[in-house]
Formats: structure tokens, C-alpha cells, sequence
């Protein structure tokens, strides 16, 4: 009798673990609603969305969000037209010519790419692509839409690369070992079939891209010019640009809480939330219907139905090529490289009047050719990013710039408080996410079927990873500091954090309890353990491997990360560590942030910090990594 | 090696890193007869069949050794291209598997690729090769809809289909009713029958019963070795080797 209320218990204890998510989602929601609905009401739904001019400061203030959708809608399209062919080809060469060993390269070289702070792309942005970008084209300030576009690419190239290159890499091999049999050569193989069987989680890898794209805050403050103007002409990709997290992060810090002004940002935050919604649920509900079409070997109807065959697409395909040249084209003629695109837009025209007369072979080198240029750039990429920053900031490493405090805003002294400030952060957020999420994650995988509330849960953690973390950041603001009244401090910084990293350990974790086979469960149960005597013996302890590194992967994530903890539980400078957790510390994404926007004349801090950082960071996913291959090759035998 | 011989294999080895999976096999294949290799399963008989038109190229760590010839042209050497030597050989495998485009498409897949973008030329290469796999009375009315949407029996008929428009001169095929119901396999059967004519097929069967029907010659196949190899007649009614026999009267496999 007892263990069986004991059973309940446990059982109820990991219901609430799993259900958080869809708790803090619906606290989100219900925070940025209440303080953005005034907005509506005073200015009015159209007036806000439509409005042209965003003023807030004005004697008059004006708050009409256009030119601020417009701005991250362009941005962002401007990123797609950057990253979609790279890393699609990318995604190719990975799953379809590198060898074993060039794969175990490749693809953390490109898990490396998403693990940089996107503070620390914002830098490189700022000082090196601005600066490239100002001597190019004899313009005043590189900080422009250009600039942004191809930042946003960049970190978007990990996920449409991870993503596609699944969707490629399970596309049955009985398909390409048909293709062949016909005599097709291994290019018309990947050009004609694979690629259009894996084009919904292309299509679907793209959706996550770009929700990456529209959610990335810091990065856009740093290179765009934040003017909130809609460009003249539209296509003008050298003119400034702002986009809605741009403005989110650039005012809330400097608003009077409770103004117009601040409930006006809180309605931004709102149509932002709504937008990046909407996109990821549709990319995730594209690759779930995958998931399923493929387990159950035939796809069930949905609201969401997309076949593997439809005779409309068939026709479309042809034209889907013409458009992807066409994005090449423009995104050369976009950089200024005028002479390489007219060399395409001539190798086109050859193409199409000659194609007849040209091999298959040649085709075949000639795409081949391009796949592997692709796949030589995104590494290009990693390595200029990385050896620009360790090249810089070395000089800039010592003991005391470990151990000091900083002085003179920081363009002197060291950045000890930084780093401890940051580690208490994430250790902190750790703590919190850890027994919440893997909680989580056992409820949905060994309590319960498969059903609405699974779904209901789901949902929630698709929704909370989809979130802008600028959003986590105004959510903290406004729940954590004002509402409840803790104050910005470390503790608000932590539970904010931890927020954001759930999704992230609750996912890691469930794959890993997924991975363990059913045997061993049925095995201990046909003994008479119970329920939660298995899960605790027999199902966890193969799983630590698993979820340890999500933990890690979280802690990497949430040692980056500017714009959550911004107005939640930072200071710029202090010369003192926290003694309680009731006190605002500093951190080194906030520190790189202020020195490079704020404070003229630090540039070997500002190295020296962002060298520091990234070190962190990529220190944390490379243990992961190591850890999860590790243990994947175990796995395997 | 005589002037009925389409291929011919002499001492032919291979290795699956470290596995020996094909042992000194020595064989030669009459031209526009039909070919059986049966065996118990991981005989190598599968392995043979996609030596002939190197799909085991797709896969790490094959080594081949020993000799193959496709009328008397050097299989295995550097400069056979092998996307040619895939047009004159074609292969159907065990489970039929059709590309998720519509029926038209697939059976123009290969003529496609191989530069054929004339509609009316593709319009007579799909009807000719849709009826010769005895498949265009069930699907000519619905060329447009998905291939994925037939039956079993109908898709791997249109896999063979898809294999006829590149007018191969050998037809390989790995088990070709092994994943089909026994009416669909007798069409099949019927289809392999009729095919005999023009095409060479080199088929690989679990089913003794099969091999017996349809083909004029069958090797038996025992841990990667050829144990014998004649006309079918003799294999089923007057083995010479005790193993043969064994297998065929269902002893053992």
C-alpha cells in the first residue's frame, strides 16, 4: 500500500517537472500581453503594426512598428539568400561525398559554429564585416543591412546544415541504389531524386533557419545601424536598417517602467514572440509529420499534409533549380561581386542552350566543384572568425587580466568579476534547468502513451525553444524583477537562464532515455521492481552519458547569452564579486557587448574578452561533443 | 569464352574488410537465357549479382579480385566507366522501390538521365516499356499519380519497367518476389518468362521452386563458393555434388 502511494507520488512529482514548460510558455504569454496591451488600446492594433514612424522619444511620440517588421523581415531574407546555398550544399557534401573521417570533421566543425556567442559574431561583425563591408563600397558606415544579413547567414548555417543533412542522409538507400541502377550518374542521383525526397525537411531545416534569423538580437544591434527607416530604394542593401529585437534590445534597458514608451515595447515583444511562433511551429510540425510518415511507413492525413510525391510539386521542381541561381546571383551582385555573377548568369545561358552538348560528366565535376566550395567556405568562415579573435586577443591574455577587476571602464585592468559573474550565472541555471528538465523529459518518455497532454507538453517545449531570447529577457524583466520584486540580481539572471536552456536538456535527455531498449525495462518490471525502481536502476544510469551532455551543451548555450540577462541582472562594472544571491554580478557576453558599443579606446580588453569568452564557450561544446561521440560509438560496439 | 557468352567471370574474389565473401568463382552467362543463383542465405549470391553491375561500389572496403568480363570488355578496369556499364546492365531489387515522383516519371527517370527530354520520344519509351513489363493496362489511365500509390506486386513491375526504358542487355534481379504476395509473384514469374526474349536475367532466388520454373541455368551457390553451376534441368534432376543435392531436396538451408 505504501509504495504504491509512493508510486503516485514520484509519478505526480515528474507530471509537474514536465508540465513546467507549458507553464512558463503561458507565463511568458500572459507577461508580455499585460504589459504590452495598453499599447493596443492607446495606439491602436493597425496604428501599431502599420504605423511608419517609431518615435518613442519624440515630444509627440509616434509608435508604428512597420519599418521595424519590414527591417527584420529583409534582414532575414537577406541571411536565407546567404545561407541557404551554402549550407545546402554543405549539407550535400556531409551526407552524400565526405568520407567517414571527413564527416567526424565536419560535423562538429559546424555544431563549433552554432556553439559562438552570438555576442561574439556581433563583435566580428562590427569590427571586421562593417569595416569591410565601409571600404568596399565608399559608404560612411558599413553598419548596414548587408552587414546583418550576412551575419544572420552565418549563424544560421549550423541549423539549416544539421537539419537538411538529416533530412538527406535518411532518405532510403533503396532510392539511390535504384538511381544508380539505371545508370544515372551519382550527381543526376542527388540532383533528381534524393534532394527532391528530402526537400520537406529542407524546406523545414530553412523555416528553423530563419526563426534563428528573426529571434538573434545582439548580433543585429552590433552591425545593422539601427535606423528605423524602411530602406530607399527597398533593395538598397547598404542602407541601416532596425529590426524588432533590435529595438527591444537597445531601449528597454534606457525605458521609465510603466511609460507609453514601455508598454509600446512590450506590444514589439508580442508581435516578435507571435512571429517566431508561428515559424518554428511550422517547421516543427513539418519534421514531426516526417517522424511519423516514416515510422509508420505511410503518411496520415493532417491540416499540415505534406506528401513525399504531389504532381504540383513534380512540376514546380525544374523551377526551384532557377530560383536557387537566381539567389546566387543576386547574393554576388548583392557583395558587390558583379564580375562572378554575370560569369553565372553566362554559364546559365550556356547551360541552357547547350546543355544537350555537354557530358554528364562534366556536369557532374562542375556541380560537384560547387558542393565542395560550399563546404570550403563555411569552414573558411569558422576558421576567419576564430583565428581573427585568437590572433587579437592573445596579446591581450595575462594574469592579471584573468584576476583583476577591470578599471577605467574596463579599457584598463582585467575581467575577473566577468568571468566569475558568468560562471555563477550558469551554474546557477544549471541547477535549476538539470532537475526540471530531465524530470520532464522521463515523464514524457517512460509515464506516460503518447496522447493530448504528451502533445499539450511537446508543444510547450517546441514553443519555449522557438522563443527569442531577447523575449526571455523582457519576460525576466518584467515577471522576475518588477513583479516579484527580487530585484536585478543574480538569482533573476539564473532562473531566467535556466528558462531558456530547458528546452535544450529536456530534449537531449529524452533522446537519451529514448535510446535505451525496451528489454531492459521489461526485464526489470518481469522481476516485480516498480515503476519508479526501474527508471531509477535500470533506465538512468545508461542515460547520465546522454544527459550530461545536454547539461554541458545548456551550460555553453547560457555562458553566451547577452540578451536574456541584460536587463534581468547585470551591471557593467563592479569591483566586487556577489556575496548573496540577491546582488547583480557582471558577465562576459554584457561585458564584450558594452566594450565594443559603449566605451571608445578598449580594443585589447575588448580582444582580450571576446577571446575569453569564446575559449568558454567553445570549451564546453567541445566536451560535450567529445563526450556524446564517445559514448555514440559505444553504443554501437 | 564463346560467342553466346554475354559475361564471364574467372577466379573472381571479394573481400568485405576482412570477410572473404566471394571465393574463385569461374562462371560464364549465355546471352538472352535466363540465369538462377540460388544458395542459403549469405551464400554470397547476392554479392555475385551486384558484382555484375558493380553496386558494390557503394559500398567501403570492398576488395575484387580475379576477372569479369561484360562481352569480353574488362569490368573491373580503371576505365570502365561504370555509370555506362549501369545503362547495360540494369538491376531490380528485392523490395520494389519506386522514386516518390509519379509513375510517368519514374519510368522516364532513366531515359532522362541518360539526355532523352523529348516529350513524344518520353511518351513512346513510358507506353513501350509500361507494356512490356505488363503494367500499362493497370496504369495508363493514372501515369500522373504517385508510383508509391501502387501495390506491391504493381510497383516492383514498374521498377522493371524503369529498368527496361534504358533497353539494358542484362537484367539483374536480387529476390525480385521475395517481399510479394504469391498471385504478384506469379506475374512477375510470367513477366521474367516473356523477357527472355530479348534480355538477358541473372536472377537471385531463395525460392527453389522459382529457379526451377523460370530459368534455363542455375548456379548453387554454399559459403561464397559456386558448387555447381549448369543447365537447370540437370542441377534439379541430376546433381553431380552431394551438397547440391543436400540443398535442392531440402536437407539443409
Amino acid at each position: 500500500m505504501v509504495s504504491r502511494m509512493k508510486e503516485k507520488f514520484v509519478r505526480s512529482i515528474f507530471f509537474l517537472t514536465a508540465f513546467f514548460a507549458v507553464i512558463v510558455v503561458a507565463f511568458i504569454l500572459l507577461f508580455l500581453l499585460r504589459d504590452g496591451y495598453s499599447i493596443f488600446e492607446t495606439v491602436g492594433v493597425l496604428n501599431f503594426l502599420f504605423g511608419t514612424i517609431w518615435a518613442p522619444a519624440q515630444v509627440v511620440p509616434s509608435y508604428g512598428i512597420s519599418a521595424l517588421i519590414i527591417g527584420t523581415l529583409l534582414v532575414t531574407l537577406g541571411a536565407m539568400v546567404f545561407a541557404v546555398p551554402l549550407s545546402i550544399g554543405c549539407a550535400i557534401y556531409i551526407s552524400e561525398l565526405a568520407s567517414p573521417r571527413m564527416k567526424s570533421i565536419l560535423k562538429p566543425a559546424t555544431e563549433l559554429l552554432a556553439g559562438i556567442p552570438s555576442v561574439v559574431y556581433g563583435f566580428f561583425g562590427m569590427i571586421v564585416l562593417s569595416t569591410f563591408i565601409r571600404i568596399t563600397f565608399n559608404i560612411p558606415s558599413g553598419q548596414t543591412w548587408l552587414a546583418g544579413s550576412i551575419l544572420l547567414g552565418i549563424m544560421a548555417l549550423p541549423t539549416i546544415i544539421s537539419v537538411s543533412e538529416d533530412a538527406i542522409s535518411s532518405v532510403p538507400r533503396e532510392y539511390r541504389e535504384g538511381s544508380l541502377a539505371t545508370g544515372a550518374t551519382r550527381w543526376q542521383t542527388i540532383s533528381r531524386v534524393i534532394v527532391p525526397a528530402a526537400l520537406s525537411g529542407i524546406a523545414a531545416a530553412i523555416i528553423l533557419g530563419i526563426g534563428r534569423a528573426i529571434g538573434e538580437t545582439m548580433a543585429v544591434i552590433m552591425v545593422t545601424g539601427n535606423t528605423a527607416i524602411v530602406p530607399n530604394p527597398i533593395w538598397n542593401v547598404l542602407s541601416s536598417v532596425r529590426t524588432l529585437t533590435g529595438t527591444l534590445g537597445i531601449e528597454t534597458g534606457d525605458v521609465a517602467v510603466g511609460s507609453e514608451h514601455y508598454h509600446a515595447l512590450f506590444g514589439v515583444a508580442v508581435v516578435l514572440l507571435l512571429i517566431t511562433l508561428i515559424i518554428n511551429l511550422s517547421a516543427v510540425a513539418i519534421l514531426s509529420h516526417l517522424r511519423d510518415g516514416r515510422r509508420a511507413g505511410r503518411a496520415k492525413r493532417s491540416w499540415l499534409h505534406i506528401p513525399a510525391f504531389s504532381p504540383i510539386r513534380e512540376k514546380l521542381l525544374p523551377y526551384s533549380r532557377i530560383v536557387l541561381l537566381a539567389l546566387i546571383t543576386l547574393m554576388l551582385f548583392a557583395i558587390g561581386l558583379w564580375e562572378v555573377a554575370l560569369i553565372i548568369i553566362l554559364a546559365a545561358a550556356i547551360w541552357h542552350y547547350g546543355r544537350d552538348r555537354i557530358s554528364r560528366r562534366h556536369i557532374e565535376i562542375f556541380a560537384f566543384g560547387c558542393v565542395i566550395a560550399a563546404t570550403v567556405a563555411v569552414l573558411a568562415i569558422l576558421a576567419i572568425i576564430l583565428g581573427y579573435i585568437i590572433i587579437n586577443g592573445l596579446p591581450a591574455i595575462s594574469w592579471d587580466f584573468l584576476t583583476q577587476g577591470p578599471t577605467d571602464l574596463g579599457r584598463s585592468g582585467g575581467i575577473f568579476p566577468a568571468i566569475v559573474g558568468t560562471l555563477y550565472l550558469v551554474a546557477g541555471a544549471i541547477l535549476i534547468a538539470l532537475p526540471l528538465g530531465v524530470g520532464a523529459a522521463v515523464y514524457l518518455v517512460e509515464y506516460t502513451r503518447e496522447g493530448r497532454i504528451t502533445k499539450l507538453i511537446r508543444t510547450g517545449v517546441d514553443l519555449l525553444n522557438g522563443t527569442p531570447s531577447i523575449v526571455f529577457g523582457l519576460f525576466g524583466f518584467a515577471f522576475l524583477v518588477l513583479f516579484l520584486d527580487i530585484g536585478v540580481c543574480l538569482l533573476s539572471g539564473m532562473i531566467t537562464l535556466a528558462l531558456m536552456v530547458l528546452p535544450t536538456v529536456i530534449r537531449t535527455t529524452e533522446e537519451s532515455l529514448k535510446n535505451i531498449p525496451q528489454s531492459l525495462r521489461e526485464g526489470s518490471l518481469a522481476l516485480g521492481a516498480t515503476q519508479w525502481q526501474t527508471i531509477k536502476n535500470v533506465v538512468i544510469p545508461p542515460a547520465i552519458p546522454g544527459i550530461v551532455t545536454g547539461a554541458i551543451l545548456s551550460i555553453g548555450r547560457a555562458a553566451g547569452e547577452t540578451a536574456p540577462i541584460m536587463f534581468v541582472a547585470v551591471v557593467f562594472s563592479t569591483r566586487f564579486l556577489p556575496t548573496s544571491l540577491f546582488q547583480p554580478v557582471m558577465a562576459l557576453p554584457y561585458h564584450l557587448f558594452i566594450l565594443s558599443t559603449n566605451v571608445p579606446g578598449s580594443s585589447t580588453n575588448k580582444y582580450g574578452t571576446a577571446l575569453v569568452l569564446l575559449i568558454l564557450v567553445v570549451a564546453f561544446y567541445s566536451v560535450a561533443i567529445v563526450i556524446r561521440n564517445h559514448y555514440a560509438k559505444k553504443a554501437r560496439g | 569464352m564463346s560467342d553466346t557468352t554475354i559475361i564471364s567471370t574467372r577466379n573472381l574474389n571479394l573481400w568485405y574488410n576482412e570477410k572473404h565473401a566471394l571465393q574463385d568463382i569461374s562462371m560464364e552467362i549465355e546471352k538472352k537465357k535466363t540465369t538462377a543463383l540460388i544458395g542459403p542465405s549469405g551464400c554470397g549470391k547476392s554479392t555475385l549479382l551486384r558484382c555484375f553491375n558493380r553496386m558494390n561500389d557503394l559500398i567501403n572496403r570492398v576488395k575484387i579480385t580475379g576477372e569479369l568480363l561484360l562481352d569480353r570488355e574488362d569490368m573491373l578496369s580503371c576505365d570502365m566507366d561504370v555509370v555506362s556499364l549501369r545503362k547495360r546492365v540494369g538491376m531490380v531489387f528485392q523490395r520494389p522501390n519506386p522514386f516518390p515522383k509519379s509513375i510517368y516519371e519514374n519510368v522516364a527517370y532513366g531515359p532522362r538521365v541518360h539526355g532523352t527530354n523529348d516529350r513524344k520520344e518520353l511518351d513512346t519509351i513510358v507506353e513501350k516499356s509500361l507494356k512490356h513489363a505488363a503494367l500499362w493496362e493497370e496504369v495508363r489511365d493514372r501515369l500522373d499519380e504517385s508510383a508509391l500509390g501502387l501495390s506491391g506486386g504493381q510497383q516492383q513491375r514498374l521498377c522493371i519497367a524503369r529498368t527496361l526504358a534504358v533497353e539494358p542487355e542484362v537484367i539483374l534481379m536480387d529476390e525480385p518476389c521475395s517481399a510479394l504476395d504469391p498471385i504478384a509473384t506469379a506475374k512477375i514469374e510470367n513477366l521474367i518468362e516473356m523477357l527472355k526474349e530479348d534480355y538477358t536475367v541473372i536472377i537471385v532466388t531463395h525460392n527453389m521452386q522459382q529457379a526451377a520454373r523460370v530459368s534455363d541455368y542455375t548456379g548453387f551457390m554454399y559459403l561464397g563458393k559456386l558448387i555447381e553451376y549448369d543447365s537447370t534441368t540437370k542441377i534439379f534432376e541430376h546433381p553431380k555434388e552431394d551438397l547440391t543435392e543436400n540443398y535442392i531436396t531440402g536437407r539443409f538451408g
